[in-house]
C-alpha cells in the first residue's frame, strides 16, 4: 500500500490547489460571455456579444494572423535545429557535450527577456531591422529546447537497438533516419511542435523586444491590457486559452501518452 | 555461402571516466577462429565480454585494438551495414511501426539490396522465410500483437532472409520461458543445418550452449578461458571456473601423489585417494582442485574398496527426475551427488561409500 | 597466411579509407554542425555582444567600447538598481516558497494516492495545462479578481464585510507574489512529483511494517527523498520569478519596478544599453549558477515541462 496520510485530507488539499489553478482562468472564460459592460460582477446575462466585437476588430484579426505565421515559422526553426540536436545528444559522446547541452537548455531557466535583450543587441549591431522575421529568429531559438527535451526523452525511451538493427540489416544513415528513427519519434515530435507552437502564439517577452512595425497578438493584448481594459479582452483571452489548451492537450497525448503505453 | 570469422587480439576498453584511470577491458585480447558453417557459442556470465565481442564482430562496437577477419579479409574498418552478417537481438529490435512482413522485408528493400532483390523476389522471399519460421499466418500483424516467442521467430526470419554469410545471436532466448526455449533450440539447430550458415551465439545458459553448439568458447572477465567441443568443455575443463560453470560439480581440495597406470593419483584433503586426468602438467606434491561431477558419483556397498570416498548424508532433496544429496566428507567439505529417482533412497545421517571412475575425475591446477 | 595483411591493406584502401571512428565523427558532424552553428550565431554571439556592451559606456547617445566593470558596480551599489535587484530576489524567493508549499500536497496525492497509470497521466495533463496556458491571460485574470471592482472586493462589499474596496489587493507586492506563485505552481508540482514517483512502494510498506506512523513515514522517508525535486523546482521557480517583468507591470504597484522593467526602461526610454546589458549579463550568470546548483539534483529529477 502506497497511500500515506488520510486520503480525505490529502485529496481536499490537492483539490483546493487544483481549484486555485483553474478558477482564475474559468472566471475569465465565464465573464467573456457576460452581456454587460463590466469586467466582473455582476453577471448580467449570457451573450456572445464580445466575441462578435473581437471578430469585427480588424486590428486584432491582423495581429492574430501575424501571430499564427510567426508561431508556424518559429516552430519550423525549432524542429529543424532541435531534432538533430536531440539525435546528436542521444547517440554520440563528444567533447564539450555537457556544456553544449546546458547552452541548449538555458532558455528553459532563463527569463525570455534576456534572450530578447541579447538578440536585440545583436540585431542592432548587425543593422538588421526589427520585423516579424526577427521575432521568428528569437522565438525559434528559445523554442529549440522544447523540441530537444521531448525528442531526446523519446529517443532514450526507444533505445538504440532499433537503429542498430537497421544498420545491421544494411541501412545507411539516411535510410535509418527516415525508416526507423523518424517513425519512432514522430508522435513525440508532433507533440513538441504543438507545444512549441502554442508557446510561440502568446510569448510576450521576446516578442516585445523584437517586434518591429507589425504587431502580433501578444503585443496587441499587452497594449490593450496596459490601457483601460474592455470586456472584449475576456473574449480574446478565452480564445487564446482555448487554442493553447487544445494544442497542448493533443501535444501531450501524442508525445507522452502513446509512448508510455507502447510496446 | 558461409564465411569464417577470425578475431586477432581483439581488445575493447570501456571509456575512461577519469583521466588517470586505466580503463577496464570489456574484451581482453580475444582470439577466436570460427570455421565457415560452424555453430559457435560464446558462453559466460553477464559482464564477461561475450556480447561486446559479438557486437565488435557485427561492427556495432568499435574495437580499441585488434582485427577481425572474414574469410581472411580484414573487415575491422568495414561499416556494419556493409558486413554480410545479420544479428538477432536480445530484445528482438523489431520495428514497431512495421508489420511482420515489412519487418522481414526491411533488409531486402534497402538501397544496398535493391538490385539483388527485385520487388517480386522480395515478396516471394518474405513468404518463404515466414514459412520457414512458421509465422506465415502473421504477415500483417504488428510486433506488439505477437508473443515473445513469435517476435523471436520474426527476428530470426528477418536475419535469415538475405541469406547472410554469418548470423549473430545475442542471447536470443533470454526472455522466453523454459518450454519455449527448448522448442527454439531445436528450431535453431534445424535452421543451422538447413542453411549451413556460420552461427555465432552468445548465451549465459550452459545447457543451451552444450545442446546446440559445434564448439563453445567459455569467457570470463574479457578473456576466453577455454574453447572446444561441448564434450571437451564439459568433461575436460581447463580450470575450476570452466568446470564450475558447466554444470553441477564439486571441486575438492587435494594434492598430487604421482602418475599411476596412465592416470594421475591425488590424495584428497578428506583422506581418500582418487585417480583422474589432469588439465595441465603437475608435479607431485602440488595443491590442486579435484573436480567430481555430481551426476557421476555413485554409492557402493559399504564393504567395497577402501579407496572409495566415505561420506555422510546431510540433506536429501527431491528435484523431479533426480534425487540430490548433500553429503559431508570427514574433513567437513561438502559434496553434492545426483542420483536417478528410481534408486533406493539414502537416509539423512546414513554413512555411504562412493565410487567414481578416473575418467570422471578432473584435476585442475587453476 | 602471409597474404592476409596485404589483402587487409588492400581492402582498407577500397573501403572509402575511413576507420570506424572517422565514420562516427563524420556522422556526428552531420547532426551537430547545423544546430551548433545556429546556437553560436543566435545565442553565443548575442550573449558576447551583450557582454561587450556591458563593459562599455554611453557618451552623448554614442556607445563607447571599453573594458570597465563600472556598470556592474553601478548595478550593485547605485539606487535604484541595487534595491530593485534585492526586491526582485525577494519576490522570486517568496514565489519559490509559496509555489512549493502549494505544490507538495498535489504532488503527494498524485504520486502516492493515485493508482492507475491512466489517472496519473490525466492528472499530469490537468496540471500542465495551466502552465502552458497563455501567460498574459493568467496575469490578466488576477487583475480582474483583485481589482477594486474585482471579484473579491465586490463580493466582500456585497456581503457587507467591508465598506470600501481593499486597496492592498491589487497593484501591490501581495498581488505580484500571488500572481507569480499562481503561474509557477504547476512547475513546482511536476518537479516534486518526478521525485516522489521514484520512491518505491516497498520502501513505504517496509517503513509501515516496521511500525512507523503516517507522519513518521512522511517525515523520515518521503520528505528526505523528495528534497532534490523540491530543490530543483525551487531553483527554477526562483529564477523565473526573479526575472519576470510582466506581472509587476500589470498587477504591481509603482514601487514594484522589478529588475526587468529597468531593462526595458533602459532599452526603450533612456537608451542606456550598456547598463541594461550589464543587468542581462548578471541574470545570465545567475541562471547559469542556478542551473549548475540544481544540476546534481537534476540527475535524479528530470522534469520535462
Amino acid at each position: 500500500m502506497r497511500q500515506v496520510g488520510s486520503p480525505a485530507l490529502m485529496w481536499s488539499l490537492a483539490g483546493a490547489v487544483m481549484a486555485f489553478l483553474y478558477l482564475p482562468i474559468a472566471l475569465v472564460v465565464l465573464f467573456s460571455f457576460n452581456s454587460g459592460e463590466s469586467l466582473g460582477l455582476p453577471f448580467e446575462g449570457f451573450s456572445l456579444r464580445w466575441y462578435g466585437e473581437v471578430l469585427e476588430n480588424r486590428q486584432i484579426l491582423r495581429a492574430a494572423l501575424n501571430a499564427f505565421l510567426v508561431a508556424i515559422a518559429s516552430t519550423v526553426v525549432a524542429v529543424v535545429f532541435g531534432l538533430p540536436t536531440a539525435i546528436a545528444l542521444d547517440r554520440y559522446d563528444f567533447p564539450g557535450k555537457s556544456v553544449f547541452r546546458r547552452i541548449v537548455l538555458l532558455p528553459i531557466v532563463l527569463p525570455g527577456i534576456i534572450t530578447g535583450v541579447a538578440l536585440l543587441g545583436f540585431f542592432v549591431m548587425m543593422r538588421i531591422p526589427l520585423s516579424l522575421w526577427t521575432i521568428i529568429l528569437g522565438l525559434g531559438t528559445a523554442l529549440i529546447c522544447i523540441v530537444v527535451t521531448e525528442v531526446f526523452a523519446r529517443l532514450q525511451q526507444v533505445g538504440r537497438s532499433q537503429a542498430e538493427a537497421a544498420r545491421n540489416l544494411g541501412a545507411n544513415e539516411i535510410e535509418i533516419f527516415f525508416r526507423v528513427t523518424l517513425p519512432a519519434i514522430s508522435s513525440a515530435l508532433i507533440g513538441a511542435m504543438l507545444i512549441a507552437f502554442s508557446i510561440a502564439l502568446d510569448e510576450l517577452a521576446i516578442t516585445y523586444l523584437l517586434t518591429g512595425r507589425d504587431n502580433t497578438l501578444p503585443m496587441q493584448l499587452w497594449s490593450m491590457l496596459r490601457r483601460q481594459v474592455t470586456p472584449e479582452i475576456n473574449a480574446i483571452a478565452t480564445l487564446v486559452v482555448l487554442v493553447s489548451l487544445v494544442l497542448v492537450t493533443v501535444g501531450m497525448v501524442l508525445s507522452r501518452g502513446r509512448g508510455r503505453r507502447g510496446p | 555461402m558461409a564465411s569464417s570469422i577470425d578475431t586477432q587480439d581483439l581488445v575493447k576498453a570501456y571509456p575512461r571516466r577519469h583521466r588517470h584511470e586505466t580503463p577496464p577491458l570489456a574484451a581482453d585480447h580475444i582470439n577466436l577462429s570460427i570455421r565457415a558453417g560452424e555453430f559457435v557459442s560464446l558462453l559466460g556470465s553477464s559482464g564477461c565480454g561475450k556480447t561486446t565481442t559479438l557486437r565488435m564482430i557485427a561492427g556495432l562496437e568499435t574495437p580499441t585494438s585488434g582485427r577481425i577477419l572474414e574469410d581472411a579479409r580484414d573487415i575491422t574498418d568495414t561499416a556494419p551495414e556493409e558486413r554480410d552478417m545479420r544479428m538477432v537481438f536480445q530484445d528482438y529490435a523489431l520495428f514497431p511501426n512495421l508489420t511482420v512482413a515489412q519487418n522481414v522485408a526491411f533488409g531486402l528493400t534497402l538501397r544496398r539490396a535493391r538490385r539483388r532483390f527485385p520487388g517480386s523476389e522480395v515478396k516471394r522471399r518474405v513468404g518463404q522465410f515466414l514459412e520457414i519460421v512458421r509465422m506465415e499466418g502473421f504477415a500483417d500483424r504488428k510486433p506488439h500483437q505477437l508473443s515473445g516467442g513469435q517476435r523471436q521467430r520474426v527476428a530470426l526470419a528477418r536475419a535469415l532472409v538475405t541469406e547472410p554469410a554469418v548470423v549473430l545471436f545475442d542471447e536470443p532466448l533470454g526472455a522466453l520461458d523454459a518450454g519455449l526455449r527448448r522448442d527454439m533450440q531445436f528450431e535453431l539447430k534445424r535452421l543451422h543445418s538447413e542453411f549451413g550458415t556460420t552461427f555465432i551465439y552468445v548465451t549465459h545458459d550452459q545447457e543451451e550452449a552444450l545442446g546446440m553448439s559445434d564448439r563453445i568458447a567459455v569467457m570470463r572477465a574479457g578473456r576466453v578461458e577455454q574453447i572446444g567441443t561441448p564434450e571437451e568443455v564439459y568433461n575436460a575443463p581447463v580450470n575450476r571456473y570452466v568446470g564450475a560453470f558447466m554444470g553441477k560439480t564439486n571441486i575438492l581440495t587435494g594434492s598430487v601423489l604421482g602418475p599411476q597406470k596412465g592416470h594421475l593419483q591425488v590424495r584428497l584433503a578428506s583422506g581418500a585417494d582418487l585417480a583422474g586426468t589432469a588439465a595441465a602438467a603437475v608435479s607431485p606434491g602440488a595443491e590442486v582442485g579435484v573436480m567430481v561431477r555430481a551426476d557421476r558419483l555413485a554409492p557402493v556397498p559399504d564393504s567395497a574398496a577402501d579407496s572409495a570416498l566415505q561420506a555422510k548424508v546431510r540433506e536429501r532433496l527431491f528435484v523431479g527426475a533426480q534425487i540430490e544429496y548433500l553429503l559431508a566428507l570427514p574433513n567437513g567439505e561438502s559434496l553434492v551427488m545426483n542420483r536417478p529417482a528410481g534408486e533406493p533412497l539414502l537416509e539423512t545421517g546414513q554413512q555411504v561409500a562412493l565410487t567414481i571412475g578416473p575418467a570422471d575425475v578432473r584435476i585442475l591446477t587453476s | 597466411m602471409t597474404a592476409v595483411p596485404e589483402r587487409a591493406a588492400a581492402s582498407r584502401r577500397r573501403g572509402a579509407g575511413l576507420s570506424a571512428q572517422a565514420r562516427d565523427r563524420r556522422r556526428l558532424t552531420l547532426w551537430l554542425l547545423p544546430p551548433a552553428l545556429w546556437f553560436f550565431v543566435f545565442m553565443i554571439i548575442p550573449y558576447l555582444i551583450m557582454l561587450h556592451y556591458s563593459l562599455g559606456r554611453m557618451d552623448d547617445l554614442r556607445f563607447i567600447p571599453d573594458i570597465s566593470l563600472g556598470n556592474f558596480v553601478k548595478i550593485f551599489t547605485v539606487e535604484p538598481y541595487a534595491s530593485v535587484i534585492l526586491q526582485s530576489a525577494q519576490n522570486g524567493l517568496m514565489t519559490a516558497v509559496f509555489s512549493t508549499l502549494l505544490a507538495y500536497p498535489v504532488a503527494l496525492v498524485m504520486a502516492l494516492h493515485m493508482k492507475s497509470e491512466r489517472a496519473r497521466f490525466f492528472m499530469h495533463i490537468l496540471i500542465i495545462l495551466p502552465w502552458w496556458a497563455s501567460y498574459l491571460v493568467k496575469v490578466y485574470a488576477w487583475r480582474t479578481i483583485l481589482g477594486s471592482s474585482g471579484l473579491v472586493n465586490s463580493g466582500l462589499l456585497s456581503l457587507g464585510a467591508i465598506s470600501e474596496p481593499l486597496e492592498f489587493l491589487l497593484y501591490s507586492r501581495f498581488s505580484v507574489v500571488l500572481t507569480l506563485t499562481y503561474i509557477f505552481t504547476p512547475f513546482a508540482i511536476l518537479s516534486i512529483y518526478a521525485q516522489l514517483e521514484r520512491i518505491p512502494t516497498s520502501l513505504i510498506e517496509a517503513a509501515r511494517n516496521l511500525g512507523a506512523s503516517d507522519w513518521e513515514i512522511f517525515r523520515r522517508v518521503i520528505l528526505p527523498m523528495s528534497l532534490p525535486g523540491v530543490l530543483a523546482g525551487g531553483v527554477i521557480t526562483f529564477s523565473l520569478g526573479f526575472g519576470d517583468f510582466v506581472a509587476p507591470v500589470l498587477v504591481g504597484g509603482p514601487e514594484d519596478l522589478m529588475i526587468n522593467n529597468i531593462v526595458i526602461n533602459l532599452l526603450g526610454v533612456s537608451l542606456d544599453r550598456p547598463l541594461g546589458s550589464a543587468i542581462g549579463v548578471v541574470i545570465v550568470a545567475l541562471a547559469a549558477v542556478l542551473l549548475t546548483v540544481a544540476n546534481w539534483a537534476e540527475r535524479r529529477t528530470q522534469v520535462r515541462v
